[in-house]
């Protein structure tokens, strides 16, 4: 294990970011999936260590104009007891309900589910259909700099994001759904509980006269990144709920998905799931809307 | 007047005595010792499946700061452990799996040891591979072991009856192929030993094992120290379930660290480690072919099964001794037969795991009992009651059921489950994508010892301190399975003794007496036998005594309550304390110490494997119910009803967590449970990847205790260590049959398999 040379735990985002630019730094949040990798040597500790747990400004959940903005330290538990969520996001609830154990669900960190850019994570789907932004953060010497980009563009393969060097995830936000907006997040793990997905599927969009409109398709562990469903979506987006169109979202999902074989599970297992998942969804929205 | 009314403990419901301190975290297991001036060992495996050994360079890692030894097979004696005597502990010429040991280091910390490991420069040279039984028995194959050129180190034979005469006179006969896969122990604990020298060469080893004093002769030879100058101390487990019967060879490194640095040393494996290189359950190919009239009466069996050995030979080798026991004397036989082939491999070597080859065995018989009874017609369990051994029966082997439970279990397990009805119900036919199943299945497994060395003995010593205070001292080893607790019991019913008036001493074996060890379900029948015997010499001698003293006839006192009573009245005369004190003080110069050994009455098996090897054994029927989802594959158990002849209950708490612990086990094996193996190498040598079953999935369990009460067990107790663990798997495979139609033959039953077996079903494949 590579020694770290230099610690902080600064209280302020912005010495943080300048921390963080000064030399190449490994970011600490909740340190869930962080630890682990490290410990079993699949990702080394740069010099510089950077712990983000004492920043106050990226904890908290709060109304931001028309959305919701996620502080990047909210952990999994907060996201599960808070009553707006409960209200209108229930899918990313769903999400946190189904997420790892007590005992993690108290340490890690949205953000750093997101930043851990792991096909599987639990958040990111829930996140992808409720049409999520990032907004993130570095030091350009002198001041703090922000960017905006959207959570479908951030992936670039397992593990890897569109963070630059030193730039650190301050905070997520999502447009707050509407009223007629219904949302469903599956999960599929070998075991009932304290597993990691084999598949996931998230489903949203407004229920208009017996359609979904606006639809949104988000698949986990099916492709190196979390992947849009874009196809599925169009083949949802519009079209009367029901048997017809579950058939075209499910061989569209089928023919969008590229998933590999692993030991937790075949491309063909993989694949037969996201289509009975998808169909299963698909079924529950359209039942309710009766 | 003082009145003490007659009270017993047996049958109730006592804690386990060791889990207050468990609970609290104050127990020490072996990762929480720490001798003065300890040094931290450390093994290097090889990353090849098969290989010579061309060159080991360990220069650097010697040179590096804080590193006190490095040692290779050069540096050792050589001389091989394990059943087969086939795997020297450092392996110096040739690497066979991936787990195989070619360096050790000692050092000041682990983190230097570890770093000390990747200065190791091996070169190999590459052999050709075997990665299955069939690969290893074709001509010309790789050879493993010069010594086994067929690469086949056992193969077993057993039979009696005519099997031509059995096959001639069936009606129906089936044979189906089952094919067993690899799961380990997942011991929470994971494996370590401590080893030192005291200055005169005595060695003191702090061991995990099972079987302490089988150990000392074991291990002897390979690290070149006599028996007579090794203590082994056991610390608490933090589980064994088989897997500490063996030695393995971190052990014997250990011992040869400590002797090169003259310091202690210990090691302790990584969970990842633990995967990779503690032993398996044996992964088994068993085919089977068996003959039933049509009236339901069995008429033979034939049984041949190709054992996956791994690399080398563990106790795991010898399973297809219990094996047979099932495939003759489950249920009666007339004509039968069996042979195993135990075949050498570049895959992880297995070992001995609760069970012992029964699982496997079971899942055979017991997938065959309901298939035979859809080809005659009948019920699954008409057709079991119809050919169900009964008490007092001998089978062709030689076991001898003095007392046998086995119809009781049935019938009490299908009753209480409503099993007829509901899979009669179930096969009627169910639609949509979730369907209903219920299965059943029965064992038998040795429940008073196994007569496997020359004697199946336990010896004991009890003294009693001037305070009435009772100090036992048994070579039975506590692994969690509660023996500590049910001696205790035994021995403070025989001495009118509270329960905290006893203490249980059973992990030195410089203070024991001699024991054979853990295995075989053995505890609680052969180390309880020998503790109330010995306590009962104690209570004749305190008797005797206390009927001089108050010029009573013995005969007419009881011990209660710490007191020496009136055995009709229940009139405290004498406290049992001043009785002892009175025998130092009073010119009489003794004390209350006795000594037992206590050999059950079963015999060694002849060389065609007949004679009855156990004093008793335990019965047991499991009647499963599940869901499974057909889209997806889930299964989910829903109910397990279980009943278990027990011979007699002692602590009823811990024979419900026995049960259920195994049951769990049972559906971790069917379910969860898969070490991946590919090309010789563990896939998922992780929790994450590897799982066991966890809380939310455990399902009701209603058990129900067949007393029996064996004339040769404790109280009337037998063993049921292993029992619950075994006929769980096999239950869920014929529930699955129930709900899908679909005979499943391979474990596990992961989602993915189950989907992909119903689908290739539905394709026709049989």
């Amino acid at each position: 294990m590579a020694r770290v040379e230099h610690y902080a735990a600064p209280r302020g985002l912005k010495e943080a970011a300048r921390r963080a630019a000064e030399r190449p730094a490994t970011v600490l949040a909740g340190g869930t999936d962080l630890m682990p990798q490290i410990r079993s040597g699949k990702r080394a500790l740069a010099p510089s260590l950077v712990n983000l747990r004492r920043i106050a400004v990226l904890r908290g959940i709060r109304r931001d104009g028309d959305g919701v903005r996620l502080g990047a330290l909210t952990t999994v538990t907060e996201i599960l007891g808070h009553p707006l969520l409960r209200q209108r996001a229930a899918v990313l609830v769903e999400a946190a309900d189904h997420f790892a154990s007590v005992q993690l669900r108290n340490m890690a960190t949205v953000g750093g589910n997101l930043c851990n850019a792991s096909p599987a994570g639990d958040l990111i789907i829930p996140l992808l259909v409720l049409g999520a932004r990032l907004e993130l953060v570095s030091w350009t010497g002198t001041e703090l700099a922000t960017r905006e980009l959207p959570l479908e563009d951030f992936f670039v393969g397992p593990g890897t994001t569109r963070l630059g060097p030193g730039e650190i995830l301050a905070a997520i936000r999502f447009p707050l759904p509407p009223p007629d907006f219904v949302a469903r997040f599956r999960k599929f793990g070998t075991r009932p509980a304290l597993d990691i997905s084999v598949v996931s599927v998230g489903i949203g969009g407004r229920r208009r006269n017996g359609t979904l409109e606006q639809v949104r398709v988000a698949f986990g562990a099916v492709a190196p990144v979390p992947l849009c469903g874009r196809r599925t979506a169009a083949a949802i987006d519009g079209h009367p709920l029901g048997p017809d169109t579950t058939a075209a979202a499910v061989s569209a999902a089928a023919a969008e998905i590229r998933p590999i074989s692993d030991v937790r599970a075949s491309a063909w297992y993989r694949t037969e799931l996201i289509q009975i998942l998808t169909a299963r969804l698909l079924r529950d929205v359209h039942h309710e809307g009766h | 007047m003082t009145v003490i009314p007659k009270e017993t403990l047996i049958g109730r419901r006592i804690p386990k005595l060791d889990a207050p301190a468990k609970t609290t975290g104050e127990t020490r297991y072996i990762n929480d010792l720490a001798l003065p001036g300890m040094l931290h060992g450390k093994i290097l495996r090889t990353d090849r499946v098969h290989a010579r050994i061309v060159r080991i360079d360990t220069s650097a890692a010697r040179a590096l700061p804080g590193v006190h030894a490095v040692i290779t097979a050069a540096d050792t004696p050589g001389v091989p452990l394990g059943h087969g005597r086939d795997n020297p502990p450092l392996k110096g010429d040739r690497v066979r799996t991936i787990r195989d040991e070619i360096a050790a280091v000692a050092a000041d910390t682990e983190a230097i040891a570890a770093e000390a490991l990747r200065l190791i420069r091996v070169e190999y040279e590459d052999l050709p591979a075997v990665f299955s039984v069939h690969e290893a028995l074709r001509p010309g194959a790789p050879v493993l072991h010069d010594r086994h050129p067929d690469n086949i180190p056992f193969t077993f034979d057993y039979s009696h009856g005519d099997l031509a005469a059995g096959e001639q006179a069936s009606d129906v006969v089936i044979e189906d192929t089952f094919k067993l896969h690899y799961v380990t122990h997942c011991c929470m604990g994971v494996s370590g030993v401590i080893a030192t020298f005291d200055t005169t060469g005595q060695l003191t080893i702090y061991s995990q094992t099972q079987i302490p004093f089988l150990y000392k002769r074991d291990i002897a030879p390979v690290i070149g120290v006599p028996p007579d100058r090794i203590r082994v101390i056991q610390p608490p487990l933090g589980g064994g379930f088989g897997s500490k019967l063996d030695i393995y060879p971190f052990e014997p490194i250990c011992v040869f660290l400590a002797r090169v640095t003259q310091r202690p040393v210990r090691i302790l494996f990584t969970r990842e480690e633990e995967f990779i290189a503690s032993p398996t359950r044996q992964p088994v190919e068993f085919t089977l072919r068996s003959g039933v009239k049509k009236d339901g009466t069995l008429m033979f069996r034939d049984a041949r099964t190709l054992h996956d050995n791994g690399g080398y030979t563990s106790w795991g080798a010898t399973t297809p001794f219990v094996m047979m026991q099932t495939i003759s004397s489950l249920y009666r036989v007339p004509h039968c037969r069996y042979h195993t082939t135990v075949v050498y491999t570049n895959n992880p070597y297995a070992g001995s795991f609760r069970g012992y080859g029964n699982l496997q065995a079971t899942f055979a018989v017991e997938s065959h009992m309901d298939r035979l009874a859809e080809a005659v017609g009948m019920d699954p369990l008409a057709l079991r009651l119809k050919n169900a051994q009964a008490p007092g029966e001998t089978t062709p082997q030689g076991m001898h059921f003095i007392t046998c439970g086995l119809r009781d279990c049935l019938q009490t397990a299908a009753e209480r489950s409503d099993f007829v009805k509901k899979h009669a119900t179930n096969r009627a036919g169910q639609t949509g994508p979730i369907r209903r199943g219920i299965g059943i299945a029965s064992l038998v497994h040795v429940g008073g010892g196994a007569n496997i060395y020359r004697t199946d003995g336990c010896g004991t010593i009890l003294k009693l301190d001037d305070f009435a205070q009772a100090t036992v001292l048994t070579g039975a080893s506590e692994i969690g399975q509660g023996s500590e607790t049910v001696i205790a019991q035994f021995v403070a019913e025989e001495l009118g003794l509270p329960l905290t008036s006893i203490q249980v001493v059973n992990n030195d074996t410089e203070i024991t007496p001699w024991d054979v060890g853990v295995h075989a379900s053995r505890t609680t029948f052969i180390a309880g036998n020998s503790a109330l015997r010995a306590a009962r010499k104690a209570r004749t001698k305190l008797l005797a005594a206390a009927g001089q003293q108050l010029g009573a006839d013995p005969a007419t006192l009881d011990l209660r309550g710490g007191h020496v009573v009136d055995a009709t009245s229940g009139e405290a005369r004498l406290e049992i304390g001043k009785l002892i004190r009175s025998l130092h003080f009073a010119g009489k110069h003794e004390v209350v110490m006795t000594t037992e050994y206590y050999e059950p009455p079963s015999v060694m098996q002849d060389r065609e494997f007949k004679g009855n090897v156990s004093a008793t054994y335990a019965f047991g029927t499991q009647a499963i119910e599940l869901e499974v989802d057909t889209e997806t594959g889930v299964v989910r158990i829903q109910k397990v009803t279980a009943a278990h002849d027990v011979g007699r209950v002692i602590n009823r708490l811990g024979i419900e967590g026995q049960i259920e612990g195994g049951v769990v086990m049972g559906i971790g094996y069917a379910t969860t449970e898969d070490l991946m193996v590919s090309e010789g190498r563990v896939l998922n040598p992780c929790f994450r990847d590897y799982k066991l079953v966890t809380a939310p999935e455990v399902p009701e369990i209603d058990t129900t205790f067949l007393e029996t009460l064996d004339p040769h067990g404790p109280a009337g107790a037998k063993g049921v260590g292993e029992a619950p663990a075994i006929p769980t798997a096999v239950a869920i495979a014929n529930a699955l049959y129930n709900a899908t139609g679909v005979r499943f033959r391979e474990l596990p039953f992961t989602p993915e398999k189950v989907l992909r077996r119903l689908r290739e079903a539905a394709e026709g494949k049989p």
